[in-house]
């Protein structure tokens, strides 16, 4: 299509579905209202389960299948990342260079913050059943933490501290124990991915039954996952060189 | 201790592929080629054999999992629940029975990516029974993007083909777009409810009569399941994602992904908003993106000579008939399409497969090129007739059985002539695929010329999909392709097949019996009989009918040159090179229909429905 066109199929599609959502808006109930059917539940169902972040409670006890999905999603991302991005036979991998400039305070600073990084996301991870944050958000975090190392300029310590593979496995591993975690509830008769383990006493670590340990997995699988997919760009951003090609026909 | 009981087969039906997938993963490293066979396909017969329990479980109602031990008091509950009916176990069934068929088919031989694509494909059918598998609509869209993402990779797994990634990612992009509209419209049902699974958002729409928001939200909601199941006008990613893709994962994407996107639409409008938006509007609706579904499926299957956009396209025109079947909102309608949609996987399947040892032996899929290089005495040959033949509604195929039902669900709905469209569609597609066949393996009639100049993705492969070119073919190919032939023949001779799908198409379209035996485990009430899923004269005699056309139409094609142009011929043709421009592979485009159909189908619905 000519991009006149284009943009007229466009305008009108646009023009319509506009109106339809104007529609759909005004129809929502008013913002502020004291009615949530699903808070009134959920809050009750934590407390329960002694769980004192109410949105961790939701996402690894109540509705735990769907964060299970959004793992296997991420999951399956990393491989077909992987699968896609892998080096071709027209390509080799070349010893990175040592271009470019740092500067000295960039690199000290890099160091300085790689073990707090790395601590700020274990807090996150360990304690995603007391305060916000989780599995989710330590694992990026853990992810980042690494990659302070190319900051530094290191791009050949950042692959020495990162034998892929090792991260491949615990993303793999992680996942798999997050199913299995809930295929054990099924054997127990308490139903599959169910809140399992001891409660504990609120607000102690020790607490929330099963989903402290869900946090610590999906924040390894995380970790791992972040640490490869990065890994595949970089590879194709630096590592790797097209071989000149004898250009056939095509 | 453990006491095994129906509910239990649901979550593990989902959860073995996934452990197995990161098995495969863990162990790809120093592990053989042959393990990885193995263990992938130990995970989807396994899978398999928990979904034919669960369609065993599932005789008197529906098999109600609540994860995490949640049940529901007095009809609320915080967790996700999986329900399961007949058709739903069906339809997951039939996910793995072809991802068996499609490991067997890449057994040994084909390229694998170092094992990912094993992964990739434990992942895809996880993703796959989830979808059909749960009740709640929020996990359904988690399950829609698992099965996506993983397909989408699957999809440009042959990167040394410049065009691959191309064609995936069209197929991520259009897709992605369409799943984010989707998660509007689920956002807007819950800013209404504050519910999401289907059996509360059921319950707390009843009655409610449909307004803007509601008009909206099915509208969003659907749009990415339709997106999936390739309704025009947003059909356009699906023959570029197939003529990339290796073709083992054409086989899951054609027989079974596409036709999910029918089936959600059918879950979701039969459980939430049955009640609220009035069945004539969606009826005609949905009849009417249909016919237009089946219609430029058809004539664009007619006009390709690339093999797999030829089937790609095949599959568009009988996405438009399953649409059809279902607007009709009657179980034996429902039914009918199951059927259909269960025959048309086999053959389809068994096509793609058989194109794939073409590619893999002869490097094109180009149906000049292949004139006449394969010769009538290889098995190939045979199988790809029958299944032509069998696409065509020939009985007793299994696409010839769905099609009689489905016709005759369109008469008794009041619909006589919808019969003259499903005769017409699959004669069309029938005889585009007859006549490639009759070319490539028997080389009958002329040659088409070289390839139009024209650049299509994925147009020309440059590469067979097995590690060195096939000198003959492995008997494990074959066994793949003959099953999936044989499944599709089953279907349509076995009565008892049909007379369960009919009963589970009762249980399917009961909006109260779901909601009852979803929140407060009531049991199921037995549906009223069904009328016979079975073989009429009548429909014997369409399906004859529509063989007998398919083959006059291949035998015209193929012996009849380029007439004389008419003033009406040359316009019809003139036309027909508009429709065939708009398949640009412009991903601008693309987006750009999605848009427009999207709107369409907001007016479609909405407009009559104004105060």
């Amino acid at each position: 299509m000519s991009r006149r066109a284009r943009l007229l199929v466009f305008a009108l599609g646009a023009a319509g579905l506009a109106v339809m959502f104007a529609f759909a808006v005004a129809g929502m109930p008013p913002f502020g209202t004291s009615e949530h059917p699903y808070r009134d539940l959920a809050v009750p169902a934590a407390l329960q389960h002694r769980t004192a972040n109410v949105v961790s409670s939701v996402n690894f006890d109540q509705r735990a299948l769907d964060t299970l999905g959004e793992e296997v999603i991420l999951l399956s991302s990393v491989i077909g990342t992987a699968a896609l991005l892998r080096p071709t036979r027209r390509e080799s991998r070349r010893p990175a260079t040592r271009g470019g400039r740092v500067s000295d305070s960039t690199t000290l600073l890099s160091y300085l913050l790689l073990p707090v990084t790395v601590l700020i996301g274990l807090d996150v991870v360990v304690h995603g059943h007391l305060t916000p944050g989780g599995g989710f958000q330590g694992g990026v975090v853990l992810a980042t933490a690494v990659h302070l190392l190319y900051l530094a300029g290191r791009y050949e310590s950042l692959q020495r501290l990162r034998p892929l593979s090792w991260y491949v496995w615990t993303e793999g591993l992680s996942a798999a124990s997050f199913a299995v975690l809930g295929l054990v509830g099924l054997a127990l008769g308490s139903g599959f991915l169910a809140n399992i383990a001891p409660l504990g006493s609120f607000q102690s670590l020790l607490s929330a039954g099963t989903v402290p340990i869900l946090n610590i997995v999906t924040g390894a699988a995380v970790a791992g996952g972040g640490v490869v997919l990065l890994a595949q760009f970089f590879a194709q951003a630096i590592g790797t060189t097209q071989l000149p090609t004898r250009r056939s026909t095509s | 201790m453990y006491r095994g009981s129906a509910s239990d087969l649901a979550p593990l039906a989902v959860a073995l592929p996934i452990v197995m997938a990161c098995v495969v993963l863990v162990v790809q490293r120093w592990a053989s080629r042959r393990l990885a066979d193995l263990l992938a396909m130990v995970a989807a017969v396994a899978a398999l054999g928990l979904c034919v329990a669960l369609v065993a479980a599932a005789k008197d109602g529906r098999v109600v999992t609540w994860s995490g031990g949640w049940e529901p008091r007095g009809g609320r509950s915080v967790g996700v629940v999986l329900v399961v009916d007949q058709l739903g176990a069906g339809f997951a069934c039939l996910a793995a029975g072809l991802t068996c068929c499609a490991l067997l088919y890449s057994w040994r031989y084909l390229e694998t990516a170092h094992g990912h694509y094993h992964a990739l494909m434990l992942l895809f059918l996880a993703g796959m029974i989830g979808f059909v598998l749960t009740g709640d609509l929020f996990n359904m869209f988690v399950f829609f993007e698992l099965m996506g993402v993983s397909a989408f990779a699957l999809a440009g797994l042959h990167i040394e083909e410049p065009d691959s990634v191309q064609g995936s990612l069209n197929f991520a992009l259009i897709n992605s777009f369409g799943a984010y509209l989707s998660l509007m419209g689920i956002g807007l049902l819950y800013a209404r409810t504050g519910q999401l699974g289907f059996a509360q958002l059921g319950a707390k729409l009843a009655g409610h009569p449909a307004d803007g928001l509601i008009v909206g939200a099915f509208v969003l909601v659907t749009i990415g399941f339709l997106v999936k199941a390739a309704m025009a006008p947003m059909h356009f990613w699906l023959a570029d994602a197939h003529a990339v893709a290796p073709t083992p994962v054409c086989v899951l994407m054609s027989g079974v992904m596409v036709e999910m996107g029918v089936y959600a639409l059918a879950r979701v409008y039969l459980t939430v908003f049955a009640t609220s938006i009035p069945a004539p509007v969606v009826q005609r609706t949905f009849l009417t993106m249909g016919l237009l579904t089946a219609a430029v499926g058809s004539l664009m299957c007619f006009a390709q000579r690339h093999l797999k956009r030829l089937l790609a396209y095949s599959t568009i025109a009988h996405v438009g008939l399953f649409l059809i079947g279902f607007a009709l909102l009657r179980p034996d309608g429902l039914a009918g399409v199951a059927l259909y949609v269960v025959g048309h996987a086999g053959v389809k399947g068994a096509l793609f497969l058989l194109v794939g040892l073409l590619l893999d032996r002869f490097q094109t899929l180009d149906e000049g090129k292949l004139f006449g290089r394969v010769g009538g005495r290889h098995p190939a040959c045979w199988m790809f007739l029958v299944a032509a033949l069998a696409l065509a509604g020939l009985p007793p195929s299994g696409p010839g059985l769905g099609k009689a039902i489905t016709e005759e669900a369109a008469s008794a709905a009041g619909y006589p002539w919808l019969s003259v469209v499903f005769v017409l569609v699959s004669a069309v597609t029938g005889a585009a695929v007859l006549r490639a066949g009759l070319r490539v393996f028997l080389g009958q009639g002329h040659r088409p010329g070289p390839i139009e100049p024209a650049h299509q993705i994925g147009a020309e492969p440059k590469k067979p999909e097995t590690e060195h070119p096939l000198r003959r073919t492995p008997s494990t190919m074959l066994v793949a392709i003959g099953v999936l032939l044989a499944g599709s023949v089953v279907v349509g001779v076995v009565p008892a097949l049909a007379q369960a799908v009919g009963h589970g198409a009762g249980f399917f379209g009961d909006q109260a019996g779901y909601v009852d035996q979803a929140l407060f485990a009531v049991p199921a009430t037995p549906v009223p009989a069904s009328p016979a899923t079975w073989w009429s004269r009548s429909g014997l005699l369409l399906g004859a009918a529509s063989t007998v056309l398919a083959v006059i139409i291949a035998g015209i094609s193929l012996h009849v040159g380029s007439p004389e142009r008419g003033r009406f011929l040359s316009r019809m043709i003139a036309g027909f090179e508009l429709v065939r421009r708009l398949h640009s592979g412009h991903i601008g485009d693309y987006v750009a229909w999605l848009i427009f159909g999207a709107a369409m189908l907001a007016a479609l619905i909405g407009l009559p429905l104004l105060p």
